[in-house]
């Protein structure tokens, strides 16, 4: 640890595939309209669950700008993985991030779960496949988040 | 528009004055994707909560079905339920008490 920046082991499949899942995201957040999709619904939830019409207007004023917000998050995480063993300080195989990348990765790690989650019918009756390979990247997203949060609140001293 | 001809009266003043500040709640909501500890950090590093209290809210979500975890104007609430909806969580407003 050198004191300002996180450092994690990526493996370069790892990276490549997280890279394709990256670039999936951004296509469904510039290619498809809100009320079209359940998982982009799901990352603009209802804010007045009571008030059909105070959330309709919430969600005029903001949906589009947070959605925005997903995209530029992503692209932060895009071009970390493109960086990714690029350079003589950064060793293959080895994600550094620095403070200000934290929270983007740590938002779009979030998203593509709750994307998966939302394809896959997580909170479905009955569960998914446990053979849907979807599944595994599912969970294989939940433990690289769980990584990078115990990394960042080690560097907050928590 | 034109002046007003006649003062307001007194108790209409007096009633504009005591219109009482209702506070609103941002309630987070259980949801079988989030990660625990990441709820926690969101909680720690948004809110500038303690972990101690980060984690008690995060507990309550999971446990009870959804937390209060800020209360305020409804404006306020507004602007932290679009942070929380930033890190991927459920979050509503509402007139506390509700």
């Amino acid at each position: 640890m050198t004191g300002s920046r996180i450092h994690l082991p990526m493996q370069s499949i790892e990276a490549q595939h997280l890279a394709e899942l990256v670039d999936q995201f951004l296509e469904l957040l510039r290619d498809t309209e809100i009320g079209e999709d359940a998982a982009l619904k799901r990352l603009t939830p209802v804010v007045y669950p009571e008030d059909p019409d105070a959330s309709a207007e919430f969600a005029d004023a903001t949906s589009a700008d947070l959605l925005d917000r997903r995209a530029a998050d992503a692209r932060v995480v895009q071009t970390g993985l493109v960086a990714l063993g690029e350079g003589p300080e950064t060793p293959q195989e080895e994600l550094s991030l620095a403070r200000s990348e934290i929270d983007p990765w740590l938002r779009t790690l979030a998203s593509l779960r709750l994307v998966i989650a939302s394809r896959l019918g997580i909170e479905d009756d009955p569960a998914p496949d446990p053979e849907d390979p979807r599944l595994g990247v599912y969970e294989w997203l939940g433990y690289r988040l769980d990584l990078l949060v115990e990394a960042a609140d080690e560097l907050d001293g928590v | 528009m034109s002046a007003p001809l006649l003062t307001p009266a007194v108790d209409e003043q007096l009633d504009l004055q005591a219109a009482p500040a209702v506070p609103w709640e941002l309630v987070v909501w259980d949801d079988p994707v989030s990660l625990m500890s990441y709820v926690v950090r969101v909680f720690r590093t948004y809110f500038g909560y303690p972990k101690d209290h980060a984690t008690r809210l995060m507990l309550a979500v999971h446990n009870e079905g959804h937390a209060v975890v800020a209360v305020g104007p409804r404006e306020t609430m507004e602007v932290h339920a679009q942070a929380m909806h930033d890190y991927g969580l459920w979050a509503t407003v509402r007139r506390a008490g509700e």
